[in-house]
């Protein structure tokens, strides 16, 4: 475990400007201590200006572009953001390559601040599990269900249990438009298994996701629950926006939703049902969804304070900080660090964990495993309900994301899509 | 000489006479041309370009014909967005027009009431497009929505359906609550038309025996062209453009199955893909303007041949 130490004090920013730019929802107030103290310790001032998400993109790129960039920015990073997103680090980021912080991001992380071998930002986030299937362990239990499905067969037969009884098996929010996806690419774990350099080769434009046999097998396992009523009546036409009171009602037994979210049922709904957290069984899959991404600050290179911009890098990545964001984060239970502090794991959380294998966490979720994937995710959700109506062929769903996935390519002129 | 120096004076006052309308027309010709006909022109240029989000790192590049290449080639169905584009203006009209052109009949007569009746169809179109989605989007959920809840509390749980999501019945959904929002719109044009057809031709008209649909097909439609032509004018216009009541009911969905023009336009403009989504605008820009030129034409004629 690493611990860092601030930049000592001598007085050398004393009444300077450290001015950072940031989507909200980025940092919102459980940096507000940090920078409180920061502010304390070296007699400068932050002037933190927060944008509403949806117009965030077009003011970074214009201020990188036009030289006004604020000290600090942040943007929404994976491992291949980046280059698209920054487009040109050496041009707009500081180069950190070297700082004594590196190491406090685990190794998957840092792919996400890294170009080449250059380190340019600073990723904190939490590692809860994220869209996991969430169920209702006294239901399962009542229904004679002893064990959580770890095949689709399983799931399958647990579902028609289930729906026996009238209640939904998985509710599945297909209106929101961007929810039922998550059960093909959070287990990307499966198809890498399957074809064992299938990221390197989309990644090269060696492979397509056409024609890819797991992610068939995958997209006709989740019509096959379609068709068989298994998602709810109409999942096509339900949002998630009453999903914590279907829990509490019995309702329905499990959807796909973070950890937290079960903190939420109990909220809202009062319940006295226990619940707990499984692997998406889809594609008989083990894989852990392991993702790397998440907001992350970069020093801007044009900066004329770059010195305090690295005294604050530093000062985040103090134990003391971070122990801070953290407890000032009520909604992340976890921050996904090297570093010795209180961790507040929720015990539904760690008993999950002890069931998944370590040596099954290695693998990135395929939309932030796989470039250009991710910026299509809207469009394949839509394909995927077409696919399920039964007016497209699931190849056809892969298809087009082949061909998205090229313009994206060729619009950021990469060559291995010349 | 005096009387010549009279003409010569009446004659700039007269040129003056002429002049003067002009000005006026100037400011008004300027701001259109500012920010209507300029960034039209500026859209069909960046049509043939690749502009992107990422324009400003990579330069600005002239593509020729690529994007419409790629809106008729692509897997994407672009090509369907645009047949419902027209699938929707032709049925929208007429899931309006008749329907409000009896009304509006009805509401002429002397109906008690009828002056609440007009207020109460005519509310609608003044509600917002989003007001209108949430509402309606909540009406019409198969699980708890109320149509649903109200077919099954009287009995008739059979008719249930999934209003928004299924196939059959999303674009009969969306017909039906832009038919409740137009309605009244639609019913106020005619009720105008109706008040300017003098009594004295259904009163002759009676005289000779005509029924109320003699009335209606030898008086009233032909009294009515000027009404009918407002109302096909704008409910074209209004059906090509059409995005916000498909975009607050569906988005497009269920998969594409209700994606029209505007919607892929606003996917592309999201997506970053400038070049493409001003290819698609500029699909719908030519086809409104060949519409309307033959709209203002036939009208043109049929005002000639009047006269």
């Amino acid at each position: 475990m690493l611990t860092i130490e601030e930049v000592p004090n001598t007085d050398q920013f004393k009444g300077q400007e450290l001015s950072i730019l940031v989507s909200a929802g980025w940092m919102d107030n459980r940096y507000d201590a940090t920078i409180s103290r920061f502010e304390d310790t070296y007699g400068c001032t932050v002037d933190l200006q927060t944008i509403p998400a949806d117009q965030y993109s077009d003011i970074l790129q214009s201020d990188l572009e036009n030289g006004t960039c604020p000290d600090i920015f942040w943007i929404q990073s994976n491992p291949f953001a980046i280059d698209s997103v920054i487009v040109d680090p050496e041009k707009y980021c500081i180069d950190f390559s070297g700082a004594d912080w590196q190491n406090v991001m685990p190794t998957s992380r840092q792919a996400s601040c890294m170009s080449g071998d250059k380190l340019y930002g600073l990723q904190i986030w939490h590692n809860s599990p994220e869209y996991v299937m969430v169920y209702n362990k006294t239901l399962f239990n009542e229904l004679g269900i002893t064990s959580v499905p770890t095949t689709y067969d399983d799931l399958k037969k647990d579902c028609a249990t289930i729906a026996a009884k009238g209640i939904t098996p998985w509710f599945m929010p297909g209106a929101d438009g961007w929810q039922h996806q998550l059960s093909f690419f959070q287990i990307g774990g499966v198809y890498q298994e399957d074809q064992p350099t299938l990221y390197d080769d989309l990644n090269n434009n060696k492979a397509t996701f056409a024609d890819n046999k797991k992610m068939l097998e995958v997209l006709g396992q989740f019509k096959e629950l379609s068709d068989a009523g298994y998602f709810g009546e109409d999942w096509i036409g339900t949002d998630s926006t009453n999903m914590s009171n279907e829990f509490g009602d019995r309702k329905c037994a499990m959807a796909m939703a973070n950890s937290s979210f079960i903190k939420q049922i109990q909220d809202d709904t009062g319940t006295k049902d226990e619940y707990g957290l499984f692997l998406i069984p889809l594609g008989d899959n083990t894989w852990y969804p392991t993702n790397p991404a998440g907001p992350t600050m970069f020093g801007y290179k044009g900066t004329k304070n770059a010195d305090l911009v690295k005294a604050f890098f530093q000062f985040v990545c103090t134990p003391d900080s971070l122990q801070e964001i953290l407890d000032n984060s009520p909604a992340y239970t976890n921050l996904d660090v090297n570093v010795n502090i209180e961790q507040h794991w929720l015990p539904e959380e760690e008993e999950f964990m002890k069931t998944v294998d370590p040596s099954k966490m290695g693998i990135s979720v395929l939309q932030t495993g796989t470039k250009y994937t991710n910026d299509y995710w809207m469009d394949f959700g839509a394909d995927m309900v077409s696919f399920c109506q039964g007016t497209m062929e699931a190849n056809d769903v892969l298809k087009n994301m082949d061909t998205n996935r090229a313009k994206s390519a060729k619009t950021a002129g990469d060559p291995n899509w010349k | 000489m005096e009387t010549c120096a009279i003409f010569k004076r009446r004659e700039a006052v007269l040129n003056k006479k002429k002049i003067y309308p002009q000005w006026f027309v100037i400011i008004p010709l300027l701001l259109y041309i500012l920010f209507f006909l300029f960034p039209s022109l500026m859209g069909v240029f960046y049509s043939f370009t690749d502009w992107s989000s990422r324009t400003a790192m990579n330069g600005l590049h002239f593509v020729g014909l690529q994007n419409y290449t790629d809106i008729f080639t692509s897997n994407k169905d672009y090509t369907s967005g645009i047949l419902n584009t027209f699938r929707f203006t032709i049925i929208s009209n007429i899931v309006k027009i008749i329907p409000a052109l009896f009304l509006a009949i009805m509401l002429q007569e002397g109906l008690k009431g009828k002056g609440i009746y007009r207020t109460l169809f005519y509310l609608p179109s003044i509600l917002p497009f989003v007001i209108i989605g949430l509402v309606f989007r909540s009406i019409l959920n198969y699980n708890n929505g109320l149509l649903n809840a109200s077919l099954d509390a009287i009995g008739l749980g059979i008719l249930k359906q999934k209003w928004l999501s299924d196939l059959g019945t999303v674009w009969g959904s969306i017909f039906g609550v832009d038919a409740w929002r137009g309605i009244g719109y639609v019913m106020t044009i005619f009720l105008a038309g109706l008040n300017a057809i003098p009594k004295d031709y259904y009163e002759a008209a009676e005289i000779d025996g005509a029924n109320f649909w003699h009335k209606l097909w030898y008086v009233t439609l032909p009294m009515m062209k000027g009404a009918i032509m407002i109302n096909l004018v704008f409910g074209i216009t209004y059906g090509l453009k059409v995005f916000d009541i498909i975009y607050v009911l569906t988005n497009g969905g269920p998969g594409h199955a209700t994606e029209v023009i505007t919607t892929y336009a606003f996917q592309l403009y999201s997506e970053g893909q400038y070049g493409m989504s001003t290819a698609l605008n500029t699909i719908l820009l030519l086809v409104t303007a060949v519409i309307g030129v033959a709209i203002v034409k036939v009208m043109s004629r049929k005002e000639a041949g009047q006269s």
